[in-house]
């Protein structure tokens, strides 16, 4: 871009220099070289933060309404990232994941048709996806199995098992320890 | 100078102006969608956050747009769509392109950004209501909208928790709460709506809550307030108790009682579904903050003078209104509270004195019935978010910058020579301190030309702050702060997660422990667990997490403020 009176080595400004304030022979401030930093140092320290019963209260709302929100049927979780080789131990993971999913039926009178998925699955909506179809099918699976059964809390009554559910923890989680595991056979 | 490859969207986006000048978005910043993105995600997940903002950025889109712009499946688009209509985030309408286009989605942030407020609205319920009332608010937030018999029964489940054994409590009471917020308006109906599903209607239907922009077809939307029955409550056949949750380890129980949860019993109500009346809420707010502020500034008589005003203006006022209707001196002394023994001419000088305050909270609206009294609400707002913009140059540049400020927003243009004598600031530093607001465009270079060609020598160069633009600069400053609040706090948790799962651990361990009576050895043991680095570890963590989460509620206040006074003039304007 052309520059008028740029390198010809006269500072001209297009405003009036007395008008501003800068008188003749004040030397102007250093010309900046390089990014501001980061956090600049603050000559003035900010005021601490209001602290009293009904903040303290208002705070306490405030996790709790954030844990409250984790729990409920509409936080949504991406569908669990695929495991390298599919473990026996996930039929009895899945279940406790889509519990929360199916537990809400919204009004479906408030929202438009093409948002009914949980129940009429079978009347070929899922006829316009467009993804993978693996992630679909997984959903499908889940959704198959969780909508005969009721919700369970207690581990120890899932599916006629007698065992703890921890029995199927495949012990990824916690490293190690797979020696205790009968899940998968040992090479 | 070059600013090296930013591109057109961001340098807009910096500077606080719409992404879009598309009419069918709704006006919003790079900061406001920064900031719902996040709320979003903390509330609601990240599948719903990529569909909110992705909504927020590209205005109203169909179902088969988001899928394919997104990359999210079918199903998790469907439901995360479910979820933001539920809870009034999102609105849908048949298509532009006519009858039998498919259903369009809009999303508009100021729902979102409401999600800050929350703690205040539930707080405020309590202060008002109670427990009950605090639990019917909160439920009612959680859930996005509810109806009232579903409302009455959860409510009354989590108060019978918290009793003593064998107590429980009664849906009646629960119910003549729920009836209580109805009457003052806390709570609405859903607005029903309008006429069949957009894809079969011949003329597009219009069912949006207020806040979208009107299509160019239809009429304006209509608001919840524009239905008669808003604030009718319906008959509802609700008889029980609460029931208590049984913590027992036997697994029948459990599953009958959420076996009684899931079976539909009809209450009469069906389909009539309640919200939060948000507008309602801030109605009280700014009463609350114009009380207070006369309370700091005169005393606590005056503001009680003042409650009172604004207690007999609730049902006469309109929420948009400038004033309240003018009310006369002597219906003012007959309802004040009785515990105010206030002979009547006392009242009078209090009066005069609310007038003669330069804040303007009171004005003086005639002289018959012994004076007739207006409480400004406009006014008080400017001047309260005056005070605000003041406060902010205060503690960021010093009080002899903010002696500038002020002067420049009283006598509105000024010379540099002239700041420099009414502020009697000695030129240099005058001249520092201008440039340094200057430089964060918290005051505004105005050229007069004395001739037509501009010349420099020959312009006036006037300092001015305007209020508005000025308000509106530090709200956008407000959500950023709160934006990165929020980033910092998720920062600090994620690098502590490893941590706070093992203490989560550990807890629960401890907790099983003690329920099934273990002994005080095995509990230190467990105890001893987390080592004590670790353990201060954990409470450095918490004192920042709390720090950060009370910095973004006191932050919210001020952005209510500006919020309210920016829409105060908008609606005058």
């Amino acid at each position: 871009m052309a520059g008028r009176g740029g390198g010809r080595g006269r500072r001209m400004m297009t405003f009036s220099v007395e008008a501003v304030g800068i008188n003749r022979g004040d030397s102007l401030p250093p010309s900046i070289q390089q990014p501001t930093p980061l956090f600049p140092v603050m000559e003035q320290k900010p005021l601490p933060l209001t602290a009293g019963e009904e903040e303290e209260y208002l705070l306490a709302l405030k996790q709790e309404f954030r844990g409250a929100m984790k729990s409920l049927p509409c936080f949504i979780q991406p569908a669990a990232a695929h495991r390298d080789v599919e473990r026996y131990s996930d039929k009895y993971h899945s279940t406790e994941q889509t519990d929360a999913l199916t537990d809400w039926t919204p009004d479906w009178k408030r929202l438009p048709k093409e948002l009914r998925t949980l129940q009429k699955k079978e009347e070929g909506q899922s006829s316009e996806d467009e993804e993978e179809e693996g992630e679909e099918k997984k959903k499908k699976q889940e959704e198959e199995e969780a909508e005969g059964e009721e919700e369970y809390d207690e581990e120890e009554f899932e599916e006629e098992t007698d065992y703890v559910m921890s029995y199927f923890d495949n012990g990824e989680e916690f490293g190690g320890d797979s020696d205790d595991n009968m899940d998968e056979a040992i090479y | 100078m070059h600013r090296g490859t930013l591109g057109k969207s961001n340098r807009r986006a910096e500077q606080g102006l719409p992404l879009s000048t598309n009419s069918s978005v709704g006006k919003m910043t790079a900061q406001e969608v920064r900031l719902c993105g996040l709320l979003l995600r903390e509330h609601f997940g990240e599948v719903v956050e990529k569909v909110g903002t992705h909504l927020l950025k590209g205005g109203a889109q169909n179902l088969r747009t988001i899928i394919h712009e997104t990359g999210i499946s079918l199903d998790l688009v469907k439901k995360s769509l479910c979820v933001l209509v539920q809870h009034g985030a999102c609105v849908f309408r048949s298509g532009r392109k006519g009858a039998g286009s498919p259903a369009e989605y809009q999303t508009c942030c100021d729902r979102i950004l409401r999600i800050l407020r929350y703690p205040r609205y539930i707080y405020t319920s309590k202060t008002l209501y109670g427990d009950t009332g605090e639990l019917i608010i909160e439920e009612l937030l959680q859930r996005g909208h509810m109806t009232m018999s579903g409302t009455v029964k959860t409510v009354a489940d989590r108060l019978t928790q918290n009793m003593e054994e064998g107590r429980s409590m009664d849906y009646s009471e629960v119910s003549s709460t729920f009836f209580r917020l109805v009457e003052t308006h806390f709570l609405q109906r859903c607005p029903p709506l309008a006429g069949p599903e957009p894809k079969d209607s011949a003329t597009p239907a219009a069912p949006a809550p207020p806040g979208t922009p009107a299509t160019p077809v239809s009429t304006a939307p209509p608001t919840p307030e524009s239905f008669p029955d808003c604030y009718k409550v319906p008959h509802v056949t609700l008889v029980g108790r609460g029931k208590r949750q049984l913590a027992s380890e036997d697994g029948e129980d459990q599953r009958n009682a959420k076996k009684a949860k899931m079976d539909s019993q009809t209450h009469g109500d069906e389909g009539i579904c309640w919200q939060v009346n948000f507008e309602r809420f801030h109605l009280h707010f700014r009463d609350q903050a114009i009380i207070s502020a006369v309370a700091n500034k005169l005393d606590q008589t005056s503001s009680e003078i003042v409650r009172t005003m604004l207690r007999m203006s609730e049902v006469t006022t309109s929420p948009t209104a400038t004033c309240t209707k003018p009310l006369s001196a002597n219906e003012i002394f007959r309802s004040l509270p009785t515990s105010y023994n206030i002979p009547r001419p006392i009242l009078d000088q209090y009066l005069t004195l609310l007038i003669d305050d330069p804040m303007e909270f009171v004005g003086k609206a005639g002289e018959s019935g012994g004076g007739m009294y207006v409480v400004n609400m406009h006014r008080a707002l400017a001047n309260l978010a005056r005070a605000t913009l003041e406060s902010v140059v205060q503690e960021r540049f010093g009080s002899r910058s903010a002696r500038i400020f002020r002067l420049l927003l009283r006598k509105r243009h000024l010379e540099q020579k002239q700041v420099e004598d009414f502020a009697m600031i000695p030129a240099k530093e005058a001249k520092d301190m201008l440039y340094t607001l200057l430089s964060q465009n918290l005051v505004q270079l105005q050229e007069i030309p004395k001739t037509p060609d501009y010349a420099p020598s020959r312009t006036f160069y006037l300092y001015t702050v305007n209020q508005l633009p000025t308000a509106r600069m530090l709200l956008q400053n407000c959500y950023k702060t709160v934006a990165n609040l929020v980033e910092r706090r998720l920062f600090e948790s994620k690098e502590s997660k490893r941590l706070l799962e093992k203490s989560q651990r550990i807890e629960a361990i401890l907790a099983s422990l003690q329920a099934s009576g273990a002994e005080p050895e095995q509990l230190t043991e467990v105890e001893e667990m987390i080592t004590a680095p670790e353990k201060q570890q954990l409470d450095a963590l918490r004192l920042h997490i709390n720090k950060l989460d009370s910095a973004e509620n006191q932050v919210d206040e001020t952005i209510f403020l500006l919020e309210s006074y920016i829409n105060s003039t908008a609606s005058t304007s």
